[in-house]
This record gives C-alpha cells, structure tokens and sequence, in this order.
C-alpha cells in the first residue's frame, strides 16, 4: 500500500474542489467517469478462462480461472455446500501480505458473491463429478487503498471467458462409475456464462466527499475522501455485499443514508455500460485459440 | 455513453513475430557496430574501439572498447565520450529551479524529494524565516522548524550547490521561492523539461505554472495581491494585517520604522500559510485542464516548456469535458496538434 503525503495546502484544495456543489476532479474527470483502460481477455495458455487489465498510472491486475475435475462425495447430505465449495478464491495483492486483513476479506466477499452468480449447474458434470473453478487474482502493482475495482474488473472478464471442454462421456454414472472423458475439440467448448442469465457480480469503490461521491477514485481524491463505500453490482441490481469503507486514514466521519442513495443510483446507471464495454473485450478476445 | 468507462485492447497484443525480427534487427546491428552516426545506443552497445576517448558518464570500457551502460544519445566534448539517458532519475545542477517535497526534517535541515537519487537537504540557513532577511538562526527556530516546513510540504526551491555524492543543496532565499499553495501538483519525467531562463510562467486564465526541471509541476492560481504588496511596499497589505496596521495608520515619523518592521514581520509569516487563498470553481477548473494538458504533453514525450502548454491548452478547448483528454488517443491528437502548431510558426 502506497502512502501519499499531501501538504495540507493540497489537501484543502483537493478537499474544497471535491465537496463544493459542482465538484471538480483533479483530473477533471466526471463523478461517474472511470480513469481510462486497458484490458486483455484469453492469453494465457494453461488456464480456462484469463484476462489482464492495466491503468494508466501503471496499475495491473491478472486473473485466471482454471478448471479441475472432482469428485464429489457422495453420502454427504449438503449438496448445496458442496457446490459452493467448486469455486475457490486465491488473492495476491503486490504489498500486501496474503493473510492480511484486506486480502482475506477481499477474498472471502469475492467468493461469496461469486458463488451465487456463477452457474454452479453448469459446474456438475455427472452424478459423481463436478469441474472446481480456481480463481487466482494477482494484482501486480496498485496505487489505491483499495484496488477492488480492478480486481473485480480482472475477475468479471476472466470469468466471462472462461470455457470448459464438452463431456463426452455418460452424464449417468449412478450405478457404473465412469472416468469422465472431454472431447478434444476446443471449438466444441462451452462458455460458463454463455447462454446464462447469470453474470459475474462487480465491485465498485465510490469515494465519498461531502454530498458528493465519485466512482474509481484516485489516491489524491482517496486520501481526501472522508469514507468509501463497496457496492456490488450483478445483472443490472446491487447486490450484497454493501460495505463502508475506509479510505484515508484521517477524518473518517459518519455516512448518512443520502449518500448511500446517491451511490446506488450511480452503480445501478454506469454497472449496464461497463458490462457493456467488458463484453465487448471479452467476445473481441474469443476467437483467440489458447490451447 | 462512452464517457463512463474507456476500455481498450493493448497495442501490440500479438508481438511475437515483431520480437523476433527485432531480434535479428540486433543482432545485425552488433555485428556492425562502426556506425557512429546513429545517435541513440542501448546498455551494452559498443560505441567505439577507439581507445583514444575519455570515458565520460553512461559508458563503461572492456577491452580497450567502449560501451555504452545506458540507453540514450552519444554526446561528445572535445574527448570526452558520454552518453545522455533518455529517461532516468533527475540529475540536479547549480541553478536549477526545483518543486520539491519535505520528506524528513532533521537538525537544522529538511531533507526535500526532488526525484533525483538521493533527497536533497534544505538548510535551516538557506531559507527565509519571518521577521527579516537578516535575522540569526537561533535555537528557537531549530526548536519550530515544523512550523516553517513540515512534511508532505511543496516547495519551490533553487539548487544553490551539488555535494560530492551528487545530491542537492537547496536554498529559497528569493521571494520567488517557498512554500507552495492555490494550485494543484503533477509529476512528469524530468528529461521531458529543457531548462531554460524562466521557469515559473503565467499563463491564459490567471494561471501560475511552475515548470521545476526536475519534472515536478505546480499549477496555481495568479495572486495578483501578493504581487501588488511585494512590489509597492506594506501599504496595500490585506485585511489580515489591517489589524496591526491600524497602529500604524496613525504613525508618527519616528515611529514608523518601528511598526514598518512589524507588519513586514507578519507579513513574513503568511509565506509560511497552509491555508489557500478562495480559489474560483472556474479557476480549479481551468487548473485540472492544465494539468491534463501537462499529461497529455508527457505521453506523447514531447518536451514541456510554457508555449507548448498553452498551445495543448488552446487545442484542448475542442473537448468541453477537460475529462476527455486523459484517453490515450485524446492525448496523442493533442501531441500532434502541438507539434503541427510549431511546425506551422516554423
């Protein structure tokens, strides 16, 4: 994590221009005006969906979902929690330990709500088998107290990508148990998301100055901002997890129920066109061969 | 709606076949290395065989052959082979007008980051405290050196000497230097600033640009008060000091000198302030505009002097939202815009 020191001048500048009625970006950007990027879907080789996204400022992250057959035990009653447990998390974040606070936490709300938006049917395979999706998240480099944004941006597209090998094999192994078998063929795949209603959930980090709130933050409007707040965005609704959170180590006041609104209603506008955009790279990036 | 989010393909996302005729471009151009009139060489180059040049900076020498340890352009003095990086840390030089940022503070020094190698030290001596230029350090002072400078602090500053291990002596003992307020900071590669007479420009929209040559940018707003004090004297003095000069509105002769020196004292301490002075919504405005006109100036590696600002200013008046111009492509049209512009005046 990167400290940045203002001088209390800059810091007063940054605060008035971002709290007055018409606020104004250091940048000059809109309130509901991402920093421009740059993104890349399906390059890496061995995994089953991949995608690498970069900001100007340098800031990167990879992600890749990798499939494994399992099998699944089948006394256990839970089945539900069983398929819950086919999607596994794994956080790296540049500088910050991997059993820290932030990277667990990140982690651990990842999972949950990827778990409901995944389509876990498409995950089993056959009475016996189910593919585990192993999501691995790398952020290489990141100037922000929060790089969820470009992690949630990484993970959306790697996810959309993804495809897994048609079973050939028998679908019915409940009384003969069969190694289940793939056809050969890549082209014969099938997208995760493809014909889905589902869609990967987003998480979005507003800043919160004054009674305005602006989306994708930079460091400077971060260290000025007096709270954030995490909302998750999935097939056109917020969703769970919505979380306060703290940006800037100093000046941490309330967050009243306007603001929460006004958040709401930016995510729920800009979530549609930045599905958009990332569908655009996703399908662009399809035809690419990777294996 | 393309204004909330711009997603792009890399540039060059299927480099391999590039690579590898680059590769061979390489090899070919070890294998015949004698062309000295390529001006640009990367590390490990070969610059000459030649035995008679002075190894100067950026080269280094195996075999009574020289190399080049940097990527950069070969410049020659009399015998003295050098080569100049492209891009690097700032090198400071005696002179130089520098923004810099209070990292440390330390006995009777601030250490100051300048974006060269090493922070450069402020001396407690070469900066103007309140209360006159003449006036001894006391202990006192060493005792409130926070109060002056304290980190996180812009300044502006001049390179008053280099010490041995080439880091920085700096010095603000001119009127034109301090502590910075009213405006907003960009950091660009220092090897994009050409030094010149002047660094500090005003520029259209009552703006004061601070072009540091170690690549750091102060944008702020044009004070044109302070300006009008300094160089009529204490009379004009704003309302903060109209209190104290209240006393003096009925001053006497002889002891005019008196409260002269006292107000000159207050006034000192307001070149310490951390507060901004009002600053207009169209001001911070036009100063985020700039700022991305800097940016844009940056990625095209064009080199920054004030015409060129105000010429990407005027080419970036096309886009009503200043936001637009931190897309890539935005950026590279503004670049060629000011390139034409000179080309056009010749």
């Amino acid at each position: 994590m990167f400290k940045i020191a203002l001088s209390p001048a800059e810091r007063s500048y940054l605060h008035e221009s971002l709290s007055c009625s018409s606020p104004i970006r250091p940048d000059a950007r809109l309130y509901k005006q991402f920093r421009p990027l740059e993104a890349t879907c399906s390059f890496l080789p061995g995994s089953n969906g991949s995608a690498r996204i970069r900001m100007a400022d340098g800031a990167e992250c990879l992600a890749s979902v990798k499939a494994k057959v399992v099998s699944l035990q089948l006394n256990n009653a839970d089945a539900t929690q069983q398929l819950q447990n086919l999607i596994e998390v794994d956080l790296d974040i540049n500088g910050i330990r991997d059993d820290s606070n932030l990277s667990s936490t990140i982690a651990s709300s990842l999972k949950g709500s990827l778990v409901k938006h995944v389509p876990l049917d498409k995950l089993r395979l056959t009475h016996r088998y189910a593919f585990k999706l192993f999501i691995d998240i790398v952020v290489l480099s990141h100037s922000s107290v929060y790089p969820l944004t470009l992690l949630s941006l990484a993970t959306y597209m790697a996810l959309k990508s993804t495809k897994l090998p048609l079973l050939t094999s028998t679908v019915d192994d409940r009384e003969i148990e069969e190694q289940p078998m793939f056809s050969d063929d890549w082209e014969s795949s099938i997208a995760l998301f493809g014909d889905s209603s589902l869609s990967p959930p987003l998480l979005f980090v507003v800043a919160v100055v004054n009674d305005n709130i602006f989306i994708d933050p930079s460091p400077e409007e971060e260290s000025v901002s007096e709270n954030g707040i995490c909302l998750t965005y999935a097939n056109g609704k917020i969703i769970s997890p919505l979380q306060t959170i703290s940006l800037s180590p100093k000046d941490n006041t309330g967050i009243n129920a306007a603001q929460i609104l006004k958040a709401h209603a930016l995510v729920k506008e800009i979530g549609p066109l930045v599905t958009k955009s990332l569908d655009e790279i996703v399908s662009d990036d399809s035809v690419k061969t990777i294996f | 709606m393309t204004e909330i989010i711009s997603i792009r393909k890399p540039l060059n996302p299927d480099a391999d076949s590039d690579v590898e005729s680059s590769d061979e471009e390489m090899l070919e151009a070890s294998l015949a290395p004698k062309n000295n009139n390529q001006s640009i060489v990367t590390p490990g180059e070969l610059i000459t065989e030649d035995p008679i040049w002075m190894r100067g900076h950026g080269t280094y020498y195996l075999d009574e052959r020289t190399y080049s340890s940097v990527a950069g352009t070969i410049s020659k003095v009399n015998k003295l082979l050098s080569v100049l990086p492209l891009r690097g840390r700032y090198q400071p030089e005696t002179g130089d007008h520098v923004v810099g940022r209070i990292t440390e503070v330390g006995p009777k020094r601030w250490k100051v980051d300048i974006g060269a190698r090493q922070d450069a030290v402020l001396m407690l001596g070469s900066v103007n405290l309140p209360g006159g230029v003449l006036r001894r350090k006391s202990e006192s002072d060493e005792l409130q050196m926070r109060n002056f400078l304290k980190e996180g602090d812009l300044l502006n500053a001049e390179v008053q000497s280099i010490f041995q291990d080439g880091s920085a002596s700096l010095h603000t003992r001119s009127l034109k230097y301090g502590k910075l307020r009213n405006g907003y900071f960009v950091k660009v590669p220092s090897s994009l600033i050409i030094r010149q007479k002047n660094h500090l420009h005003e520029l259209p929209g009552s703006i004061t640009i601070i072009i540091g040559v170690n690549g750091y940018i102060w944008i702020s707003k044009t004070l044109y008060q302070k300006s009008l004090s300094s160089t009529t004297g204490n009379n004009a003095l704003d309302s903060t000091v109209s209190s104290a000069g209240a006393k003096g509105n009925s001053y006497t002769p002889g002891q005019g000198s008196v409260s002269i020196t006292r107000l000159e004292e207050e006034s000192s301490w307001e070149i310490y302030s951390d507060k901004n002075e009002p600053i207009s919504v169209a001001t911070k405005d036009t100063i985020a505009r700039y700022a991305n006109c800097v940016k844009a100036l940056a990625k095209c590696d064009i080199g920054i002097t004030e015409t060129r600002i105000v010429a990407a200013y005027e080419a970036s008046m096309v886009y009503e939202n200043a936001g637009l111009l931190l897309d890539e492509e935005t950026m590279r049209s503004i670049g060629e815009d000011v390139l034409n512009r000179e080309r056009m005046r010749g």
